[in-house]
């Protein structure tokens, strides 16, 4: 063996590797850099001589109007449900491809990591003689491996050239819903492993002269379940994206070259500033929380999400190791790339919403984890549910960045509890009533529960975690589409906030049934129905757990038209409670189902969750308490319960007086049940996860992580920089050992019977 | 023609009166307690001009329009009864939830991102007073769920003892079919007498907005049950105070769709915003007129900045789901985007970027800019526009305004001059340069997510600001033609006097043209046709009702259509009234491929995925006189300028040392007169400022354009 080589053999070598590459697959070095590069040589010229702020300004002024131009006209012209009520975008990228600027009302998410594949375009097909990249190509994309939340999301990416340069790339993206995999809709939650997650663009050239190849589309048309909406959309975001051309060249045209290139420039250096000036604002320290997955959406599993945020003067670093392990058969993985994106959304949306939507906000911020961990997945894990711990690095900074926040002389916004954070919606697949094969997800999606804030209740369904301005829907004009009847289109849920000084808003119950389809199913990508999902703030409430209700066996339409009297009112506890449909087979679930078929006229029920809620229940004004129960979400044994207010349930006049003496009383109780901390941890903490909890990720010490599962006698413990995968058993296999186990207990049974002669 | 037009802003209460061939502008301050006095006021004003008594004026006029802002004022004071409001089981969250997005509906860009200080308004209705009722129809119109009329007499009583003083029902699909509002209706007849139903309205959905959407059509009809009383009170003690003063015919009332109405056939919803609609429609006039081409309508004000488009071609532009307030409703409104910049807009240094950040605080008119000397102090735009050397202190707002350049010059001062490193003069030009590219991009995006480009368009300038500001909005904007309207003072209450008795009807509708699934074309022209007619019966009967010529009416059909699944609205107006054949079909669909690849681009359209109608509209009017405008094009007459009334250094955008600038005043107006840029003409009604490169020339009847040659 020969194991040292000279630095000329290690240069042929590498030579021999760089020219020889099998498959251009996602690219570490890509992948894993969130920063803006360094200035290009074109942009240190331009910015060596200085370039005026107020000229910028003017120009970022003609930029933001040309994005919101393109992302009007996706809007309007989308025919995917995502566009049509407002989950797009449209951006401008720097020629390095660095995100510079993003519609106003775009979804940060998705162009935060579109600029990936962008990165992957100028790197591997710029100078490949068998692509290239020249005026008029358009280039579609969709794999998450190379930049994207998840594969349903498609973008369209065209490089613009002036006068021969390349000056910037442009991009139009939409959560297009099918994808062509194991589930209609675009969200298996099913895919065992990334060849069950469906069509899988890696980037490549569909568009050639500004028009979409044919041949290129029917293979696309040809590998979903929608053709229509494939090919209808892909002309939808060229035609953006062309539009969005056409605007940039004419400030290039009026400004020149230069004046742009040094606005983008400007603009991602000049945000990268005011965030390092907003962390030095921070006091020093760090703050922590832990954030649980219970779900892997196919059984029951406790996933950590680790987050530690440390500041020192003017850096912040985002600490997440300790988290738990990749799955290696489960779809609630996610790549580094993706969860840096839902970050710097959440951190725009939760923290800092007056910064400009760009990649320079998350620039400056250092982000640990383990890799291979389930935030931090490698390329061969399935990740179509990824949507489960993005949704949960949105909402990550809520509780940590208050701490930091409460009491500096200036905040950017106010302070606020974690939003519910779960896809709480319906997707859904089949043949749709006019006879079209279809798969999507519903709007409801866009109206998840604000969390209490320190100065007020929370919002009712105020936004999705990953947006602002998006739009949950009309029922009407949904059902002309599909053959989804909504029996309870939006209904506030009762009983099921997060309660606090001030409480959480509350989302929606959903009941969802079909009509006038030959073949339909549902399936829903939540978690959070054994664990909140939306933790409270300064001793607020964290949200409730909600279940997928269902009621299987019947036909709604048959019932009401033999005696319209039969329902009362469609509401899940009411239904669930009473029972008024006799046959109905009634069940509780986890709001994991993958997808699976409704015959027409059986009934599905979830509920849109509520955000947490803000300090002491027993803080609470009593004349709130009130608001709620007049309100129908609270019900008066819960007000009595948990905010210990003495009224008169008939008038709902509070007795102030009692109420005073309940809460002293109740802080009493505290008292006495209270104990020292470190008492409280000899009895409380465990050096160990529970036996029988199916738990993931480290204990009390972020270097060791567990991966255990009771059900297949799994226990490991793991160094965090060594981490590897975990196959889960599938669910059936599980129910079917168990059932031919309690064949077999009953066939000895008998046979002992028969044995002795009974 | 002898006729008066009145609309009643926030501060003036203008009027605008034809006499034969003179035409005579109004003012008088708005008088919110009793809306009469203002107009007799501002009435007796324009009547002094003319010399006329006010009574043989009204007894020989054809007929007093009036635009209010009546249900405006009422929204913001919430002012109105309780509204009690019956919905499908099911949707009884529909309303307070408001689409998620409702939280931010009618406010600036920033206070929609920031979500954590999100608050939506004060509910109109309180979540208590709405109520399921077991029915439901589907998408076609078919009942699966009969009405429980055991549960509706339950239900409305329970809203009447609730203290319910209007009802709403709001049922799923009823636009499709309307059986269940409307036995809803009966049932209420049934159940109580005739003296309770007079103080009680119940207002069914389907009858306020012909379109699907469920939340926005119940805030449509929650928002008309809302006005209902206050306008009817308002409009009827103004019709009783006209005729008091010999008045005898029925006041007509504008309306937002750009049409008006008598009393007795306008629903509260159509009457707000009716003000700024009418200046579309007067531009829209106006445009055609004096053959203006294709015009963009700007109104730049105190406080904010009004934009409409008038094709040239007819194409009319809708909001088909307006934002009201704070509200998403369903009504076809005349599209107006507006922008919160104006004089008022205040000025704060963007630490980020190192420039200038406008709005959308607004000091608005109390405590007002800085050089109010009312308190404010924070730097506004108008305290630019002072410190630019464009405004005359003495004479701002024809005099009723003193302004203190001094509190101007220290507002800059504290808050902008040390972080930018700028003087007092390159600040408040940074502040006009960015004010102006502010104003000018919001009109770009409007024109080209139409399909159109600025450059081919004419600004028409109105308002108090709009003179002044536009020669710096059309430099960013790359526009070479301004027009400062005549009567621009009382543009809006002109408008009213150019609008027709209009009325639109609508219904949602599943017609398919082109189904790509069986490769089939539609084919069923009687159901068509029916809707069509129906449509027609409907707007027909408004006008008959209002005493309208039959042999008069004329008929606009405009259908809204998509490809595939798409959400677009694509209003494409056709003169095909009915269809009778393939070649109609395909016609249409012909049509609705161009006006698509004009507004998106050519190619973007769709065909192959399938072509619908969601929409039909049909819009019954009466063409009616009009105000004669005169021909406004720039002609050869030239006058030389007056003797300038002063001269003063005025600072310019682009210009490093101040400019002597010549001030003119209301002689400047004579037709002819052309005046080399930099320039000030101060007059009665507004200021106009001619920049450097603008050549000012006044046409007839006091219009002004603005040409860059």
């Amino acid at each position: 063996m020969h194991d040292n080589i000279s630095a000329e053999e290690r240069a042929l070598l590498d030579k021999f590797l760089a020219d020889n590459k099998m498959f251009l697959g996602p690219d570490p070095e890509i992948m894993r850099d969130h920063t803006v590069t360094p200035r290009s040589a074109a942009e240190e010229a331009v910015l060596k001589q200085g370039f005026d702020t107020h000229q910028a300004h003017h120009i970022r002024g003609l930029i933001n109007a040309a994005l919101s131009e393109a992302f009007t006209m996706v809007n309007q012209m989308g025919a995917a449900p995502g566009a049509k009520w407002g989950d797009l975008v449209t951006a401008i990228y720097t020629a390095e491809g660095n995100l510079a600027m993003i519609a106003p009302h775009g979804i940060i998410t998705f162009a935060a990591c579109a600029f990936y594949p962008i990165r992957f375009i100028i790197k591997n097909w710029v100078s490949d003689p068998t692509v290239g990249v020249k005026d008029g190509d358009g280039f579609i994309h969709n794999d998450a491996r190379y930049g994207g939340v998840h594969n349903t999301d498609q973008s369209m990416m065209m490089p613009l050239y002036y006068k021969g340069e390349l000056i910037c790339w442009l991009s139009s993206t939409i959560h297009e819903g099918e994808n062509g995999a194991c589930e209609p809709g675009g969200l298996p939650a099913a895919a065992e492993s990334k060849y069950d997650e469906g069509i899988k663009m890696s980037p490549f050239k569909v568009v050639e002269n500004f028009q979409i190849k044919r041949d290129l589309v029917t293979f696309l048309q040809n590998s979903v379940r929608d053709p229509k909406l494939q090919l209808e959309d892909m002309k939808v975001k060229l035609h953006a994206v062309m539009r969005l051309r056409d605007r940039i060249i004419a400030i290039l045209d009026q400004f020149g070259r230069e004046a742009l290139i040094a606005t983008m420039r400007m603009h991602l250096e000049d945000t990268e500033t005011e965030v390092r000036r907003r962390i030095r604002e921070l006091p020093d320290g760090t703050t922590r929380v832990l954030q649980f997955m219970d779900s892997s959406l196919r059984e029951n599993c406790m996933q950590k999400i680790s987050v530690a945020i440390t500041v020192k003067g003017d850096r912040m670093i985002c600490d997440f190791r300790g988290t738990a392990p990749q799955f290696m058969n489960r779809s609630v993985n996610t790549n580094l790339a993706s969860f840096k994106a839902a970050l710097a959304t959440g951190l725009l949306q939760n923290i800092w919403p007056d910064l400009p939507h760009t990649m320079a906000v998350l620039s400056p911020i250092e982000v640990i984890t383990d890799p291979n961990s389930i935030i931090d997945a490698e390329g061969e894990m399935p990740q179509a549910m990824s949507l489960m711990p993005l949704f949960k690095a949105c909402v990550a900074w809520t509780v940590p960045m208050a701490k930091f926040n409460y009491s500096l002389p200036r905040r950017y916004s106010a302070i606020i509890a974690s939003q519910y954070d779960q896809a709480a919606t319906f997707i859904y697949g089949g043949l749709t009533q006019h006879g079209d094969v279809t798969g999507n997800f519903c709007g409801d999606i866009n109206g998840m529960g604000q969390g209490a804030r320190s100065h007020a209740d929370g919002e009712h369904s105020v936004s999705p975690v990953f947006g602002f301005m998006a739009d949950s829907g009309e029922h009407e004009i949904n059902e002309e589409d599909t053959p989804i009847i909504r029996l309870g289109a939006q209904r506030l849920a009762k009983d099921r906030v997060g309660f606090g000084k001030y409480r959480g808003g509350m989302g929606y119950e959903q009941i969802a049934t079909a009509r006038g389809s030959g073949m339909w199913g549902f399936m829903t990508g939540c978690e959070g129905s054994k664990f909140p999902s939306a933790q409270g703030l300064f001793g607020g409430y964290s949200c409730p757990a909600y279940q997928l209700l269902k009621i299987k066996g019947v036909n709604i339409f048959e019932t009401l038209n033999r005696d319209p009297k039969a329902i009362e009112v469609f509401d899940i506890l009411k239904l669930m409670n009473e029972r008024p449909l006799a046959g109905g087979k009634y069940s509780s679930n986890d709001m994991g189902m993958t997808f699976e078929l409704c015959d027409e006229g059986e009934i599905y029920m979830i509920c849109q969750g509520s955000g947490g809620g803000y300090g002491d229940v027993l803080e609470r004004d009593p004349a709130l308490v009130m608001k709620d129960i007049e309100e129908d979400l609270l019900s008066a044994d819960l007000a009595r319960e948990i905010y210990k207010v003495v009224f008169d349930e008939r008038t709902l006049v509070v007795d102030e007086d009692a109420t005073r003496a309940m809460r002293d009383d109740y802080r009493r109780q505290r008292l006495q049940r209270g104990k020292p901390f470190d008492a409280f941890c000899k009895d409380w903490v465990t050096a160990e996860p529970p036996a029988d909890l199916p738990y993931f990720g480290s204990w009390d010490d972020n270097r060791r992580i567990y991966a255990q599962n009771p059900a297949i006698n799994l226990k490991v413990v793991m160094n965090a920089d060594q981490l590897q995968g975990f196959y889960m058993p599938n669910p059936k296999d599980l129910q079917i050992a168990s059932l031919e186990a309690q064949l077999a207990k009953a066939q000895a049974a008998l046979e002992a019977c028969q044995a002795a002669g009974r | 023609m002898k006729r008066v037009s009145v609309d009643i802003g926030g501060t003036f209460t203008d009027t605008f009166v034809v006499w034969d061939n003179q035409y005579i502008e109004g003012k008088a301050l708005t008088t919110h307690h009793n809306l009469a006095l203002g107009f007799n006021e501002s009435l007796g004003d324009a009547c002094k001009q003319l010399k006329v008594d006010p009574s043989l004026l009204l007894s020989e006029v054809d007929s007093v329009r009036y635009s209010t802002t009546l249900g405006t004022n009422a929204l913001i004071e919430r002012k109105g009864p309780r509204i009690g409001v019956l919905v499908t089981t099911g949707f009884k969250s529909t309303i307070p939830l408001s689409r998620a997005r409702g939280y931010g509906e009618g406010l600036s860009e920033p206070e929609q991102m920031d979500i954590p200080n999100a608050k939506r308004p004060q509910p109109i209705v309180p979540i208590p007073m709405i109520r399921e009722v077991r029915e439901r129809i589907d998408y076609l119109g078919q009942v699966f769920w009969t009405l429980d009329e055991d549960d509706v007499r339950l239900r409305i009583r329970e809203l009447v003892d609730a203290g319910a003083e209007a009802l709403v029902v709001m049922f799923t699909n009823s636009v499709v079919n309307p059986e269940h509002e409307l036995r809803v209706r009966e049932i209420f007849l049934e159940e109580y007498p005739a003296h309770l139903l007079g103080a009680i309205p119940m207002l069914l959905s389907h009858q306020v907005a012909g379109r699907k959407g469920e939340y926005a059509r119940g805030t449509s009809t929650i928002m008309d049950a809302f006005l209902h009383q206050t306008m009817y009170h308002g409009l009827g003690t103004l019709e009783l105070n006209l005729r008091a003063q010999g008045y005898s015919k029925p006041m007509l009332v504008s309306h937002n769709s750009g049409g008006m109405a008598q009393l007795n056939s306008t629903d509260a919803l159509q009457t707000v915003h009716s003000g700024p609609v009418s200046g579309i429609a007067a531009s829209e006039h106006l445009a055609a007129a004096a053959e203006l081409g294709n015009v963009v309508a700007t109104d730049m004000g105190g406080t904010s900045f009004d934009i409409g488009i008038v094709d040239q071609s007819g194409v009319k532009h809708y909001d088909f789901n307006p934002v009201i307030d704070r509200w998403l409703v369903s009504i076809p409104m005349v599209h107006l985007v507006t922008l919160g910049a104006g004089g008022g807009s205040i000025a704060r240094y963007d630490r980020m970027f190192g420039s200038v950040e406008l709005g959308p605080e607004s000091a608005g008119s109390d405590p007002g800019p800085a050089c109010y000397d009312r308190g404010g102090l924070k730097p506004t735009v108008t305290d630019a526009d002072l410190l630019l050397g464009y405004l005359d202190p003495k004479n701002y707002a024809n005099g009723r305004i003193p302004l203190n350049p001094k509190r101007a010059r220290q507002a800059v001062e504290d808050h902008l001059c040390d972080e930018l490193d700028l003087s007092v003069a390159d600040t408040a030009k940074l502040i006009k340069r960015n004010v102006d590219a502010g104003m000018a991009n919001g009109i770009a995006t409007e024109l080209r997510t139409r399909g159109y480009e600025p450059k081919d368009f004419t600004i028409l300038a109105y308002g108090g600001n709009g003179p002044l500001h536009a020669c710096g909005i059309a430099n960013a904007l790359g526009v070479s033609r301004i027009l400062a309207p005549p009567f621009s003072s009382t543009f809006s209450a002109c408008g009213a006097a150019n609008v027709n008795q209009m009325h639109i009807h609508e219904m949602s509708t599943w017609t398919v043209l082109f189904n790509p699934a069986t490769r089939g074309f539609f084919n069923d022209y009687d159901g068509f046709n029916r809707s069509v007619e129906e449509l027609e019966r409907r707007g027909r009967e408004d006008l008959l009702r209002q005493g309208m010529d039959e042999q008069q009416i004329r008929y606009r059909l405009e259908l809204d259509m998509r490809y595939g699944n798409q959400r677009v609205q694509t209003a494409v107006v056709t003169e095909l009234n009915r269809l009778h054949t393939q070649k109609d079909v395909l016609k249409l669909m012909d049509q609705f491929h161009e006006s698509y690849g004009a507004r998106f681009g050519a190619g973007s359209q769709s065909p192959e995925t399938g072509v619908r109608i969601n929409t039909i509209r049909v819009c019954a009017f009466v063409e009616q006189p009009k105000v004669a405008f005169a021909k406004l094009r720039l002609g050869d007459k030239t006058v030389a300028p007056p003797s300038p009334v002063v001269q003063r250094d005025c600072h310019f955008v682009g210009h490093d040392q101040p400019l002597p600038t010549p001030v003119y005043d209301d002689q400047a107006l004579a037709e002819g007169t052309r005046i080399e840029g930099p320039a000030i003409v101060t007059t009665r009604a507004t200021t106009y400022l001619v920049e450097p490169g603008w050549t000012y020339r006044a046409a007839a009847q006091g219009g002004v354009w603005f040409v860059k040659e």
